[in-house]
């Protein structure tokens, strides 16, 4: 499969959606809390807003069977509530969501193993590379997630693996802040052998679930 | 939009030109650098991102070159030079010739807050139980409009009475300069600036004169620093909020009430206190350095009869027409005329071009006609092309006569000569005369000494 060419962008406003990975099951293993890294995520997020007044950004939670959209940059600004305080807005906001969204976990140890799902994915990966859109994906798990190398192989986005998750921030701001313009003057990670075996889909599945946070980077329609 | 030199400055720029101490303090001020930010290139907005958390050690030019393909070493350049220039970076030369950078500590510990934090508001908006009813955006927009258009009039018209705004008249003066003459005891008329001024559209002209007053302000006796970081910082209060005028300083105060007289801010007072409201002409300051977002709805249809329909009721609009086509009626919300030779040339003798004409008639077409290509008919605008052409029709070439020629041998032998230094303008063989460019006048003369 042919990796796409990203499209000529004239400017540097951009459209991040981030699917950040809530997975209790993951994140019960992992060498970095769930909240150390949202602390970094956060971080991220907010050099993205900083950046161009124009830049939005969109929040998908996505937990062991479902997902949900937990916070939009464009949609009004909620009016602060006494008992949030000075809390900045996005956070207010987000973490809210993001509490009421995991309330709804549905706890299941049997994970899902359904293929038609498999192929959901895919067909979302391919509407992405058909339309243009880079997905970058940030792995923090043990292995490299063959199936995310490959969903950003072919659609001309960016995989990481930050070796040193504490540093996860200067990963997050180096790589993945960078618009789409500037993408093609600045060196960024090249891929180092994306592992191409279909099986590992199927073989892998239930283990490379634990994606960190994906993200999928699009210039916007105006 | 014409090109117009008036303007060529970005605010940026002019923020740049600030001496050393004032940008410094000027980045004390987390809107400051916010906007600053956003004002760069995308690559130096990168680097600056990419060293913010990068504390100690300064980083090697050479380090920052290798972040960069070989494409980019331009955009590399300029976005280090702009960084040095705004004093983001400091370069220091080692005694080895090697060139570090390090990033402005002030400029690096208020981002640092930012991004912790996230995006703070530079002051509360007011609760609504204390303001009462606060203009809908539509009106404020139409505000903002009534009220720069006012100054507009004023500015163009001074005579005019019903135009009036609280800058002194010595205030005004100096946004005149440049874009009007006046002449002893006559009505002040506009210079081609002041043409071109009247043709951009509002977000350019607000920066013309937002630029002039700043410049002027140390005269003033107010600090240009602290009007750029009070504009900057308006730049990111919310379009249509109410902030208390208690909120803010003395020169802030007073700076307040010229910036309503432009449009930027509607004043208002309430039983016991008093607020202002930012317009979208304020919170867009910042944005509208790249891009008019702020598009006003045209108004202009264009008959291929050369005949030319304005549906609007501003004053502004028709002095504009005025300059260039015939205004034949005026309806209260029409104005009706017709573009012809007549009004064109005295358009073009007061130096207003036709390209700038044609722009401006297609920029406002009315929504009707402008999405139909071309807005303006073709024939109008090649019109409006060939009468400035007429213009154009004389060519001055220095030149020289020579006549009284000795023979007419010796005449033609000088016309042949002229021929073959391609210079021969004009000949007139029956009485021998005849017209050579100037820049041969010295062959010819040699030329002709010889024949002698």
């Amino acid at each position: 499969m042919t990796s796409v060419q990203s499209k000529l962008y004239a400017d540097d406003v951009s459209l991040v959606v981030v699917l950040l990975d809530a997975n209790p099951f993951f994140w019960a293993t992992s060498s970095i809390s769930f909240s150390q890294f949202l602390s970094h995520v956060l971080a991220f997020l907010n050099s993205i807003l900083l950046l161009n007044q124009l830049n939005q950004v969109v929040i998908i939670a996505t937990g062991h069977n479902s997902c949900d959209c937990i916070y939009d940059s464009s949609s009004p600004p909620q009016t602060h509530s006494s008992e949030n305080g000075a809390l900045p807005a996005l956070y207010a906001h987000l973490l809210q969501r993001l509490e009421e969204y995991s309330e709804g976990f549905p706890i299941r140890a049997t994970p899902s193993t359904a293929p038609s799902e498999y192929v959901a994915i895919m067909n979302a990966i391919f509407s992405a590379q058909r339309s243009m859109v880079p997905i970058d994906s940030c792995y923090v798990g043990a292995h490299n997630s063959a199936f995310l190398q490959q969903a950003s192989h072919i659609t001309g986005g960016v995989y990481v693996k930050p070796q040193h998750t504490d540093g996860l921030f200067q990963y997050l701001v180096t790589v993945f802040a960078t618009d789409l313009h500037s993408r093609s003057f600045l060196q960024l990670p090249r891929p180092a052998g994306v592992d191409f075996r279909a099986s590992s889909v199927f073989g892998q599945a239930q283990g490379d679930a634990s994606s960190a946070a994906d993200r999928k980077r699009k210039a916007p329609e105006t | 939009m014409p090109q117009v030199r008036i303007i060529a400055k970005s605010f940026m720029d002019m923020v740049a030109s600030l001496p050393a101490s004032k940008l410094d303090k000027l980045y004390q001020n987390v809107f400051i650098c916010e906007a600053i930010l956003r004002s760069l290139p995308p690559l130096a907005k990168k680097y600056v991102l990419q060293l913010l958390y990068v504390d100690d050690a300064p980083i090697t030019a050479k380090t920052l070159e290798e972040w960069v393909l070989a494409d980019g070493s331009s955009k590399h350049k300029v976005a280090i030079d702009r960084l040095i220039q705004l004093r983001i970076f400091t370069e220091t030369v080692d005694r080895k010739k090697e060139v570090t950078y390090k990033l402005n500590s002030t400029f690096q510990s208020n981002l640092q807050k930012h991004l912790k934090n996230g995006g703070v508001l530079p002051r509360e908006a007011m609760p609504a139980n204390v303001t009462a009813r606060l203009p809908s955006l539509d009106e404020l927009g139409q505000y903002a409009l009534e009220q720069w258009e006012r100054f507009l009039l004023h500015l163009i018209s001074p005579s005019q009475t019903d135009a009036r705004t609280s800058f002194s008249s010595s205030m005004m003066r100096v946004f005149q300069r440049g874009l009007l003459t006046q002449r002893d005891k006559e009505d002040p008329t506009l210079t081609e600036g002041g043409f071109q001024f009247l043709l951009m559209d509002t977000n350019a002209q607000l920066w013309y004169i937002i630029r002039e007053y700043i410049s002027n302000s140390e005269e003033r006796g107010i600090d240009p620093a602290d009007l750029i970081s009070f504009l900057l910082e308006l730049s990111f209060h919310v379009t249509g909020e109410a902030y208390n005028m208690n909120t803010l300083s003395d020169i802030q105060g007073i700076m307040i009430k010229d910036l309503a007289d432009l449009g930027l801010v509607k004043l208002q007072q309430g039983r016991k206190e008093s607020w202002f409201i930012p317009t979208k002409l304020a919170t867009n300051l910042s944005v509208s350095l790249s891009d008019s977002s702020f598009r006003k709805q045209g108004f202009v249809v264009v008959e291929t009869n050369f005949r030319m329909y304005a549906y609007s009721t501003s004053k502004v609009h028709c002095a504009i027409l005025r300059f260039f086509a015939k205004v034949e009626y005026q309806l209260p919300n029409l104005i009706v005329g017709a573009i012809t030779k007549e009004s064109l040339y005295d358009a073009f003798k007061k130096g207003i071009t036709a390209d700038q004409i044609i722009s401006f008639l297609q920029q406002n077409a009315h929504p009707r006609v402008a999405e139909k290509i071309p807005s303006v008919p073709e024939n109008v605008t090649d019109q409006i092309r060939l009468w400035e052409a007429d213009l154009n029709r004389v060519e001055m070439i220095p030149s020289h006569f020579y006549d009284e020629f000795p023979s007419r041998d010796v005449f033609e032998a000088a016309c042949d000569y002229a021929r073959e230094w391609s210079g021969l303008l004009w000949e007139d063989s029956k009485r021998m005369r005849l017209v050579v460019k100037a820049e041969i006048h010295m062959n010819m003369r040699e030329f002709l000494r010889g024949q002698k």
